[in-house]
């Protein structure tokens, strides 16, 4: 999960990375309270989950004077289709150079890497496309506490030393926090020392319950309704429901809808192991999307056993609309009562995706 | 094959939960089928003298490994204790750990296959079907019914869409040396590049089949690594971007990892890309 600039901001200050004064307002009158603290130069960001917001119009620069009306400007904006509800007023510092620093997981190494390049503010990956000296880069043991001294040497090349420390800190934020990503661009300098003037955190999905984080705000109200029962479910706009075990098959059955000139309407993956009862519940949200009237369950039983996956259609009670393919754990058993109760069953992906088609037309 | 054969022994760990009990009989089924030696012993701490269909019960793995010999581990340990059991199976011995655990915390997969490696234990995983030799062995939750013994190797991101091709190619009489689930997640311990240098190395394997997915560029660093011949196919090409299709892994990262622009360069260095995973058999026999 994607945390917002300030909630992001909040948690890098509580690891002793200096971040500008700043006060989170709701409405634009409130800003003016908050003015004596800021001093005479604000900048006023709006909090929404979108990428690229300064270029949006997302950023602005005010001071004492037109502070309120700014906001008031801000306030009626949306930024990328997105309604600001929440600006960030901050002090704007006296920047003396900007730099870009980032911690992500790489993949490749499956080590966290650190990026780092001299100049800062802007889009790092044109930056390095541009000139891929621009961006250096170190991969640091997940088993160490601290990026070590000849690594950060390695990193900053000829940028002050005293990034360093935050650096350091920003690598605890990343593992302390199950970050997938910590980021600040920029990273500036002044004559008061080092600041975060940006900050950007992506939470691991599968560590906000021991983080302590309770929402994913990055769900829909039906995708949070769908992770009630522990499902993967992504809506679209076509016409055809799809069921998977696994998200490589069941992205693959969209792909043959694709493929065939359909229209998915929705995606499900019901995950590795799922039982009756999330089959169940499975059927029937995908049925309940408007527009949907078939619907395709692509099942392969490892982990999860089509017999399980068999009674949980039939407890869902949507026959005449649901097109099955079965194959693996229980197979026999699963394709038995399926039969019994009527539904129509097809031996590849293939047949069934086309079949789902002529229903659909 | 690669990984493990017939003399394979294996322990799994967590075999008193569901998923490590059924499969444990699933697994141990397959070895008296072909004659091999199996799970021989499991791992739930706080249980030992127990048995599960038969197979001894111990706390820890280091007690397993004193009483059994075994150097390859399945762990269906729960997502937020699995790191930790990679690391204790490394820690007391263990050479292969073949991780089926979905939904562990990326900086614990981190961490235990960075142990794993100082301890020389290969990790397979996490969020894996596992590892399958037809006629050899079995270790994780594929169904073994729909695989044969043959020359193809078959190595996939993806749990179920493996099955779906070893179906394919089984149906289209094509058989397979080993088929390998590495796993969906952002950080797994063995990647297409390592699997590829194992096939390599493999006299059974004439070509392998590579099953990626949205998500990194993981896929084309393997097939860029191997002289073998190789068919592709990447799944996720109407996958909306920014949306998480499915798994932690499966993703389009701010544009990087889309499946269409993998295909592309997939294309441009002269692999096959199957459009759909009925093709892949033709695809096959053409570079073979």
């Amino acid at each position: 999960m994607k945390l917002l600039e300030y909630e992001a901001k909040r948690v890098f200050a509580e690891y002793g990375i200096p971040v500008p004064k700043g006060v989170v307002i709701r409405a634009p009158e409130e800003v003016a309270a908050h003015l004596p603290d800021l001093g005479d130069g604000v900048v006023l960001k709006a909090q929404v989950d979108v990428g690229g917001r300064g270029k949006a119009g997302g950023v602005l620069m005010a001071d004492r004077a037109t502070a309120a009306e700014t906001a008031r400007e801000l306030f009626s904006r949306e930024i990328k289709g997105v309604p600001v509800r929440e600006i960030l007023a901050e002090e704007r510092l006296p920047i003396e150079h900007e730099y870009y620093v980032s911690i992500a997981v790489d993949r490749s190494s499956r080590q966290p890497v650190v990026l780092f390049a001299d100049a800062g503010g802007v889009e790092i990956e044109k930056m390095a496309e541009e000139d891929e000296s621009a961006v250096r880069r170190v991969v640091v043991s997940p088993l160490l506490r601290d990026i070590p001294p000849f690594l950060m040497r390695e990193l900053l090349g000829g940028a002050p030393k005293e990034l360093a420390p935050v650096i350091n800190s920003l690598y605890h934020v990343f593992q302390g926090k199950d970050a997938m990503l910590a980021e600040i661009n920029p990273l500036v300098t002044t004559a008061r020392g080092v600041y975060a003037a940006d900050a950007k955190l992506i939470i691991d999905d599968n560590a906000l319950a021991r983080q302590g984080i309770t929402v994913n705000r990055d769900l829909s109200e039906r995708e949070r309704e769908a992770e009630k029962h522990g499902f993967s479910y992504v809506e679209l706009d076509g016409t055809i429901g799809v069921i998977g075990n696994g998200a490589g098959l069941t992205m693959s059955t969209l792909d043959l809808i694709e493929f065939y000139n359909g229209r998915a309407a929705n995606f499900l993956d019901v995950g590795g192991g799922a039982d009756q009862e999330r089959v169940m519940h499975a059927v029937k949200l995908v049925a309940s999307m408007p527009g949907v009237n078939v619907i395709v369950v692509n099942l392969l039983g490892g982990i999860t056993r089509c017999d399980e996956v068999a009674k949980g259609i039939i407890a869902a009670g949507v026959a005449p609309t649901v097109i099955v393919r079965m194959a693996g754990t229980n197979e026999e058993e699963g394709r038995r009562l399926l039969a019994e109760c009527g539904y129509r069953m097809l031996e590849s992906m293939d047949a069934a995706v086309k079949a789902a088609m002529e229903v659909a037309e | 094959m690669i990984y493990g054969d017939k003399n394979l022994g294996v322990i799994v760990q967590n075999i008193t939960g569901k998923q490590g009990t059924f499969h444990t009989e699933l697994m141990n089924a397959y070895a008296r089928e072909v004659g091999g030696r199996g799970v021989v012993a499991g791992v739930a701490p706080g249980k030992a003298g127990r048995e599960v269909h038969g197979v001894p019960v111990y706390n820890t793995v280091r007690e397993a490994l004193r009483e059994h010999d075994a150097t390859a581990s399945v762990v269906f340990v729960p997502a937020g204790a699995a790191g930790d059991a990679v690391m204790e199976a490394a820690h007391a011995g263990i050479e292969l750990a073949v991780v089926i655990t979905e939904h562990i915390p990326v900086h614990d997969a981190m961490s235990a296959i960075a142990y794993a490696k100082l301890h020389d234990c290969t990790v397979i995983g996490p969020n894996c079907p596992g590892l399958l030799s037809p006629g050899e062995c079995k270790l994780g939750i594929m169904p073994a019914h729909l695989a044969r013994r043959g020359n193809v190797g078959v190595v996939s991101r993806s749990g179920t869409l493996t099955y779906e091709v070893v179906d394919e190619l089984t149906r289209a009489g094509i058989g397979q040396s080993t088929v390998v689930g590495i796993g969906g997640d952002p950080v797994i311990g063995q990647t297409f590049v390592d699997v590829l240098a194992r096939f390599e190395e493999d006299p059974q394997t004439k070509a392998v089949v590579v099953i990626g997915e949205v998500g990194g560029n993981l896929e084309e660093e393997g097939v860029r690594s191997t002289d073998l011949p190789v068919v592709t196919y990447i799944a996720g090409v109407s996958a909306p971007p920014e949306k998480r299709m499915g798994h932690a892994g499966a993703i389009i990262e701010g544009g990087e990892g889309d499946a269409r622009s993998k295909v592309r360069r997939l294309r441009a260095l002269n692999i096959p890309v199957a459009s759909r995973p009925s093709e892949i058999p033709g695809l096959i026999r053409e570079v073979v």
